[in-house]
Parts: structure tokens; sequence; C-alpha cells
């Protein structure tokens, strides 16, 4: 037995996009390997999740639906994981490179003593492997890797991959019982993110960099993204400073975004910072200071003060955007 | 209760990177130091210092896999104010993977003996998998805490912490031991002092080999068939200009409307 699956990631009972895009490389996958796809779906009241990778595509969904499983922790999560991957036979496993992600594919590996790759861009299929592209030294460098035998595990950078559409196909999962007795962590609180768009989602991100001056600079930025229905990022520098929440940073020891459009505002663009955001399909700069390396990766840039550039260029955009 | 924190050698981030026939080397003429501390280690030791300073932890011991030379990052983890250092020595196995560095980095952590908590940064600049603590954490049969912004307790048996998820925050409390990774929210790292340099320069740092540990490697499982640097970007900026600041906003949103990322 033999088949690719997608480990689908699940919160307030819906599919993540990060899951939608894997269903999608991994449909691709499966299709050149000549195998089904099965998605693999862990939660509480997942139902409608698992109708919903039907439709996006899978062949078959096994999943386990427990209300130990209503928050997700690694000890509950993984071994039943491990197990639904056996049952069904899958000898590749396909996620989103997310923290839980990250966690799942490693411990899947682990208990399969199995090859894993994180953090993919790319797949393409040669013979009856998946080789799986992947920036690496900070992104600095490309490596096409493979996992030459056995178990194939392989997670995927948010936003590398178009989401799976819409097939209409539909089926039932085989539910499997959860065995989820004697965990000994438990979560007692979750503060959700407040408003705005994760960044590692964003198809657009505007960011602030030094060149906003304090907390307030940031304002112009925030309104910008707004008006977009974009995030909001920053720089390394005005999180050190506590202008802004570490969340929102873009970066070496931040997030790696890679969006449509990445606005940069008073940022100089540190090798540190471009690490975070050099894979966004088109760069804006704005600063001061003509020479800002920034302008050496952006694809636009407009050489003024962010506080006249920046409420302009929003102005421009709400006339537009109605 | 002993702390050990996993500590890694990489390129420093301003390092100038080649590839040749999949050969990696890299310099930095800029600052003179081509490897450092990987940048997210720097929060796990830190924090395991603290955990010395303020949490009762009895000693905090820093640890590399590496070469030879890799025990400089052993000795900034000292100068910090890590109490001892073990390097393990990657003699004979110069390609190892991830599954396999975790098994030396748990039988390690294991012969250090009554460790509570042990620690990873993130993930490495190098490599970028950020999978090492979960691998550890398996091997050694230890609750995971990845991504950590916060430890809010810890006692005798138990630790309470803040993941940072995509999502917001989970609060969640574990038994010792666990293996945490953890991102730079948590702290800001110290600059070794002049006397904790000094110090750190004047230490004995034991080598162990892999036969110490008991522990062999296999064939890597996976293999970086070819690494190439990135394809060149096309065409360079072009600068927005305008009579007034308004021309120039609306010829930008003339752009991006042009490229279809709005």
């Amino acid at each position: 037995m033999s088949g690719v699956g997608v480990y689908i990631e699940n919160y307030e009972g819906k599919m993540m996009t990060v899951s939608q895009e894997a269903l999608g490389a991994a449909r691709q996958t499966a299709n050149d390997l000549g195998k089904s796809l099965t998605a693999v779906v862990i939660g509480q009241n997942v139902a409608d999740v698992a109708a919903a990778a039907f439709d996006l595509g899978a062949d078959s969904v096994i999943g386990s639906d427990h209300a130990a499983l209503a928050e997700y922790r690694a000890e509950a999560f993984g071994p039943l994981l491990t197990q639904l991957v056996q049952e069904a036979g899958l000898d590749v496993l396909i996620a989103g490179a997310t923290t839980q992600g990250r966690d799942m594919t490693a411990w899947l590996a682990a208990d399969l003593n199995a090859g894993l790759i994180a953090d993919a861009t790319a797949l393409k299929v040669d013979g009856d492997r998946v080789v799986a592209t992947r920036p690496v030294y900070a992104g600095k460098l490309l490596s096409d890797t493979v996992i030459p035998e056995g178990m194939q595990i392989i997670s995927l950078r948010s936003r590398a991959f178009a989401p799976a559409e819409s097939t209409g196909g539909s089926g039932s999962a085989q539910w499997v019982d959860a065995n989820v007795g004697d965990i000994s962590t438990e979560v007692t609180g979750f503060k959700a993110k407040e408003g705005g768009v994760s960044l590692t989602d964003a198809k657009i991100i505007v960011s602030g960099g030094r060149g906003v001056g304090g907390p307030e600079g940031f304002d112009p930025v925030r309104a910008l993204a707004d008006t977009l229905g974009g995030a909001l990022g920053a720089s390394r520098a005005t999180v050190d400073a506590g202008w802004i929440p570490y969340d929102h940073q873009v970066g070496q020891t931040g997030k790696t975004v890679s969006p449509d459009l990445y606005i940069a505002c008073g940022i100089s663009g540190a090798i540190q910072h471009q690490a975070g955001m050099r894979t966004s399909k088109i760069i804006v700069a704005i600063n001061k200071d003509s020479e800002a390396p920034i302008f050496g990766l952006a694809h636009y840039g407009v050489v003024g003060d962010l506080f006249d550039v920046v409420p302009a260029v929003e102005a421009e955009f709400k006339k537009r955007l109605g | 209760m002993k702390v050990v924190v996993c500590v890694k050698q990489t390129p420093s981030t301003t390092a100038t990177i080649s590839v040749n026939d999949n050969v990696v080397t890299w310099e930095d003429t800029g600052s003179g130091k081509p490897n450092v501390v990987n940048p997210w280690d720097e929060y796990t030791i830190e924090e395991g210092i603290r955990l010395k300073e303020n949490h009762g932890a009895t000693e905090t011991i820093a640890l590399t896999f590496g070469s030879a030379d890799s025990v400089d990052v052993l000795r900034t983890g000292l100068a910090m104010g890590c109490t001892s250092a073990v390097h393990i020595s990657n003699e004979g196995a110069e390609e190892v993977d991830a599954l396999d560095t975790a098994a030396v980095l748990a039988a390690a952590i294991e012969k250090v003996e009554d460790v509570k908590v042990a620690m990873c940064g993130k993930q490495a600049i190098d490599g970028d998998s950020g999978v090492m603590p979960m691998l550890v954490a398996r091997k050694l049969g230890w609750t995971p805490l990845t991504f950590v912004a916060a430890i809010n307790e810890i006692t005798e048996d138990s630790i309470t912490v803040e993941r940072l998820l995509e999502n917001g925050r989970q609060v969640i409390t574990a038994k010792l031991p666990v293996v945490m990774s953890v991102v730079k929210e948590i702290n800001e790292p110290r600059y070794p002092s002049f006397m904790g340099i000094r110090k750190a320069n004047r230490a004995t740092v034991p080598t162990w080999s892999l036969d110490d540990l008991g522990v062999s490697v296999s064939a890597p499982r996976v293999n970086w068939q070819k690494i190439y640097s990135l394809p060149a970007r096309e065409g360079s900026v072009e600068m927005i200009d305008g009579d007034s600041m308004n021309d120039k906003a609306k010829k930008l949103v003339d752009k991006l409307f042009e490229e279809k990322v709005i």
C-alpha cells in the first residue's frame, strides 16, 4: 500500500490556508507519482474540515475527532498522526511549515525513523521520489533535496504554492478512535492574536523600520496596511526599541514572509531583514536615503520622507479602491 | 536541576556565501569573523543562564556537536555565564542528518544526568529547518515545548510557558523534564563581560566522541543533491519620480495595479 498524505491544520473549525496550499501541492505530487491523496485531519468537530478536504481534491480522508483534541498539543496529536499515517499506508506526508507543521513532521520523522525536509518552496517528482527545493543559509542559497529511501516527509513554506481549488468532490471520512488518555501537558489559556492578518498568510505586507521614529510613527504604515487589507510588518530595530510587538518582526530572527506585495517604509534593508522578505513577489521601498540597501532589492522605489509618501500613497489607493 | 543549552556554530549573518560543485564556503571580510553562535541560540543561552540566576537551576551547561573549532561557540556561552560546556566531536561523522544529530544531542543530555530542561534555538540560520528541538524531545521521550516566548512559572517538577503561534499565544503547563525551543521575544541576550571572556578562555572544555556516547550515525536520510545560488533578480529598481508627492503616489499606485498585486 502506498499513498500521498497531507496533514491538515484547522483553527476554530476551519482549514488553515497553508493546508489548502499543501493540498494543492500534494494533489500534483500524487498525480505525478501515480498515487492516491489522503488528507489527515485531527481535532474536535472537524467534520466540515474533512468535507473541505474532499472538495479540495483529497481522494480519501482519515482522521480523529475528539474533545481532547480541541486544542493542539504535540503529545496528543503526534502519536495520532503516526497511527493514522500507518493505518492509511502513506509513504509521503506533506504539511505546512507552520509552528504546528514543523512539530508534527518532526514527530512523525522520529517515530518512523524517516527523512524530513522542512520549508520547501517547490516540489517535483523524479522517478518515485519527490525532489524538494528549499532556501538555505538564511535564504542566500537554494538546495534541491531528496529522501532517497523510505517514507518522505516534507513541509512547505506558506504562500509558496497555490491553494487547491474546489473540485466539488465529496466522500465519507474514515474516523479512527483517538486514544488520548495519559497526556502530561495542559493548555491553560489561549490569547488569540488581535485583529489583523497573519504575516505568513498575508498577500500584502506594509512594514515600518527605524524611519518611523517611534511607536506613533507606525500609524501611517498601519493605515496603509489596513487600506490594502494587508498585514503590518516591522524591522528588528523597531521591535528592539519597543515600538511594536515581536510578532510583527520580519527578518532573520523574526518571520519569513513571501507576500505578493511588500512595502518597506523607512527600512534600510539590512541583510537580516532581507533574509525574511526577499522572496516577496513585488517589493516597494520608501526611504529618505537613496543609498539604502533596500533599493538594491526593491522593484519600485520612492525617495522621500515616509511621513509624506505613505499618506499620499494611502490616499491614492483609497481613491481607487473606493 | 540542571539546564542544558544546545548551541550551533553557523556562518555569520553578514558572511558572503558561495557554492562551487555543491560545496558551500563563506567568508566575512567585514567583521573578519566568518563563524558565529547561531543568532537564535543567543536567546537560548541567555534563558538558560536566567534559569540558574532566577529560578534555582544548579548548572547551565552549553553543548555543541561539531568540528574542533566549534568550541568557540561554547566559549561564548561560558563568557555569558554558562557554568560548564561540552564539545561533542563530529570526527569521522562529518555528514550527519537531523535525526541522527538529535540522537547525538539526546545521548549527551542523558550523559550529563539530572537535566530537567534542555533548550535549543528555534532554528539554525544555515540549515533553517527548525525541527531539532522536537527531534531531540522525541529521542529523549521528553515533553516538547516549541516556540516559547515566555516562561511564566517553573517549579521543581513543572513548567508553564507561553508558545508563540501563528494565531496567538498558547499558555501550556508541562511536567519536567522538557525540551524547549525559544524565540527572540523571550529575552535580550547579555554581552559577555570582560571577566567572563577571560574566564571562558581559560576554561577546560571536555570533548566527547560518538563512541563515548554510544551513538552511531547512519547515511543521511536526506541528500542535498544540488546546492546553488539564487537566480539573479531580473532588472533593477525603478525609481518613481514626479512633480509632486501626489504625482509620485499616483504613478506608484498605477504600477502596482499593472503588476496585479493589489
